[in-house]
């Protein structure tokens, strides 16, 4: 269960976000939908502890993320890049990762198994393509098991066979009662996946909701996004 | 418990780490022998302590790359902060660990320039004084962020600022963080108090920043 | 090429670290002939100088560090990464599309640099010099324009030295350290001439036969054999960095 409630936040100068609420549910994927620079990164990093809310609040079942005791055997979070730096193994990267959560080494093996990077366990993070990248920030997630996923832009570098194996695993993630909230600027991928869509624009949640309902009575989930968000569907460059 | 353990691995798979100590030890064995050679009939103290006075660069790098490590490309700042969230006692124990795997390092280095120059009694006090040297790097380094810009400040000051001012009589040089390699009672006030008080600068930073 | 020189001292001059090469470089040595302003007073007065010639020039030393971090951050600031997004990803896959042939590259970053430290090194030591002057004048004899030419020409080596070791090794931190420690009141390599006299053609010291007369060097050396003898290091470690960066993968 993820709760945001009210949380605004300035960079620069600039309100980047403004009193933005909403929830993600377990046994549910949340799909978190916004143009570039709308806001999704920024409202994630707030709720994952990285970053602080100027007012408002995010948590996590229930409690701000910098309380969790062990959090990563709750909420497990894929954000930009590996995580992990260049010159460490996959493996060594996954097991002082494990070990501040005080799981056993032989997670590591396990989670890279599931996000099919076995064979590249003693290859250096600086080495791996983008797609392998995510897949090692990915197998970082799902470290401690955990009840929560949090996913900013998950199939960005992924190939087809991985996109197709993202969606699969978020949506058996959801089917075992887990809470999924992704974040993504692909409607026609959303749409497929999610239950629910949260719409941001401009720092600004513009629509909540099951996805029929945020669908409403456009045609597609796109046609919706373009109609809330404001923005031409063609522009001419 | 589990946090030191992290912390450690983190620091032991950390390649330009054992890089850096391997280098400074042989600096310092290089500079040990060309003392010894140079001036045979110099007292003791100084032969016994000036390689140390170039070779804490490789503390200060040393400091300097595990606390920027962090915030190199990839991110490992967000896996760090996702991990281990509250900030308060993660850095704590990040400089006690950083402590601890320098701490060996740093009596090597120390003995191998003191013992030559039959100073065996400085070797406590350079080690202590080399390793809080890499705690103050490392402070300084983790609110800076990066390697490069924090290793020009930690250089400039230790190898042209502090000379500098050093060589004018009296005024405020006897108060500089790297006192104690040259002086080490008089001195070592002065290193303790400038690695605490980075230590609590970095500490507040590191709480009070979006990461 | 001018486009390209262009676009190199852009980059260069855009970088925050290079400001601070540039800052530092500029203002130390005059700050400090300011701030020594009394002690030298009472050092000519008590007659402890022996050659006051050197004076201004000995100064001009502590700017070195500026050239140094210049020379470095421009060759290190290619390899360091612009993006968490892609592992890897540098500014130098972005140069390299844009100027693939790697010597013209070369050419243009290294004429950047030099356009910018040798600029740096007249106002230093115009500056350094120049206050000299002013606070010292009436004991300190104008420098001969062959000494100012020959610091200059000594910071412009300097940033070229760092620069084609930071080549070499692709990483800022060693040559960083290296030069720096190096640059010291009692430099390791001052040090080195006390064991060997081969020392004294290491290309610090050497270097410094160009515009100082008054140290104790172990081996007296022509200012322009001095000169040469430091062209000539720079020359082998930029062509073995030329090399290296013709050879490797970016
Ligand atoms: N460190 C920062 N300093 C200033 N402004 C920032 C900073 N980080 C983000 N912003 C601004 O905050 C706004 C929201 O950025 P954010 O990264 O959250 O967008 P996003 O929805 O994730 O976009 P994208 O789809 O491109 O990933 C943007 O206008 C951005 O310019
Ligand atoms: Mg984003």
């Amino acid at each position: 269960m993820i709760t945001v409630d009210r949380v605004s936040k300035t960079r620069s100068r600039t309100r980047i976000l403004h009193d933005v609420t909403f929830e993600a549910r377990p046994g549910r994927v949340t799909g978190f939908l916004g143009p570039n620079g709308a806001g999704k990164t920024s409202t994630l990093r707030i709720l994952l502890g990285l970053d602080r809310p100027e007012s408002g609040a995010a948590l996590i079942c229930g409690r701000p993320y910098r309380k969790l005791d062990r959090p990563l055997t709750t909420i497990g979070a894929l954000l930009d890049g590996s995580g992990a730096h260049r010159a460490r193994t996959a493996r060594a990267h996954l097991r002082w990762v494990a070990a501040s959560n005080g799981l056993p080494d032989s997670r590591a093996d396990e989670v890279l198994e599931i996000v099919g990077l076995t064979g590249d366990a003693r290859k250096r993070a600086g080495r791996f393509s983008l797609g392998m990248s995510r897949r090692l920030g990915l197998a970082t997630a799902l470290l401690g098991d955990p009840e929560v996923l949090v996913l900013d832009e998950p199939v960005n570098g992924l190939d087809p066979v991985g996109i197709r194996w993202m969606r699969e695993f978020l949506r058996n993630s959801a089917a075992q009662g887990r809470t999924v909230l992704l974040s993504s600027h692909l409607m026609s991928e959303l749409a497929e996946i999610a239950d629910d869509v949260i719409v941001i624009d401009k720092g600004r949640i513009v629509a909540r909701g099951s996805l029929a309902e945020v669908t409403g009575d456009h045609r597609t989930l796109e046609d919706a996004f373009f109609a809330l968000t404001a923005t031409e569907a063609v522009r001419p460059w | 418990m589990n946090v030191a353990r992290a912390e450690l691995r983190k620091l032991l798979t950390l390649p330009s780490l054992r890089l850096t100590a391997l280098l400074t030890w042989a600096a310092t064995l290089l500079l040990a022998y060309a003392y010894a050679y140079a001036d045979r009939d110099a007292p003791l103290g100084d032969a016994a302590l000036a390689p140390l006075g170039y070779t804490q660069a490789g503390f200060l790098v040393l400091g300097v790359l595990a606390a920027a490590s962090e915030y190199e490309e990839g991110g490992q700042i967000h896996t760090t902060l996702l991990a281990m969230p509250r900030r308060l006692p993660l850095h704590v124990v990040k400089a006690l660990t950083l402590g601890a795997v320098t701490l060996p390092v740093a009596a090597v280095t120390a003995a191998t320039s003191t013992l030559p120059a039959g100073g065996a009694t400085w070797t406590p006090a350079a080690t202590a004084y080399l390793t809080l040297t890499t705690l103050l790097a490392a402070a300084v380094a983790g609110v800076v962020r990066r390697a490069v810009p924090a290793a020009i400040l930690l250089l400039g000051l230790y190898f042209i600022v502090g000379p500098l001012l050093r060589a004018r009589p009296g005024g405020i040089a006897a108060y500089l963080p790297d006192t104690a390699a040259l002086d080490p009672p008089r001195g070592a006030a002065a290193t303790v108090a400038w690695t605490a008080a980075a230590l609590a600068l970095a500490a507040l930073t590191f709480h009070r920043r979006d990461a | 090429m001018v486009s390209r020189v262009r676009a190199e001292l852009r980059k260069l001059l855009g970088l925050p670290t290079a400001w601070v090469g540039l800052v530092l470089g500029t203002l130390t040595a005059p700050a400090i002939v300011l701030l020594n302003a009394p002690y030298t007073r009472r050092a000519i007065a008590a007659g402890t100088l022996t050659d006051t010639s050197d004076l201004g020039l000995r100064d001009l030393g502590v700017g070195l560090i500026g050239p140094m971090v210049l020379g470095v951050i421009a060759v290190s600031s290619e390899y360091t990464s612009t993006s968490q997004h892609a592992p890897g990803a540098r500014q130098l896959t972005a140069t390299l599309t844009a100027v693939p042939d790697r010597l013209r590259l070369l050419v243009a970053k290294t004429a950047a640099l030099v356009l910018v430290v040798a600029a740096q090194a007249a106002v230093a030591a115009t500056a350094t010099l120049g206050l000299t002057q002013v606070l010292h004048g009436d004991h300190v004899p104008a420098p001969a324009p062959a000494r100012v030419a020959g610091a200059i020409l000594y910071w412009t080596l300097t940033a070229l030295l760092a620069y084609a070791i930071t080549l070499i090794t692709r990483n800022g931190i060693v040559p960083l350290t290296l030069l720096v420690i190096n640059s010291t009141v009692v430099s390791v390599s001052y040090l080195l001439t006390k064991i060997t006299d081969l020392a004294s053609y290491l290309p610090d010291i050497v270097g410094a036969q160009m515009f100082i007369r008054d140290a104790d060097f172990p081996v007296e050396i022509a200012p322009l054999t001095a000169g040469l003898v430091m062209t000539a290091w720079v020359a082998v470690l930029l062509a073995i960095g030329a090399v290296l960066f013709q050879r490797r993968d970016a």
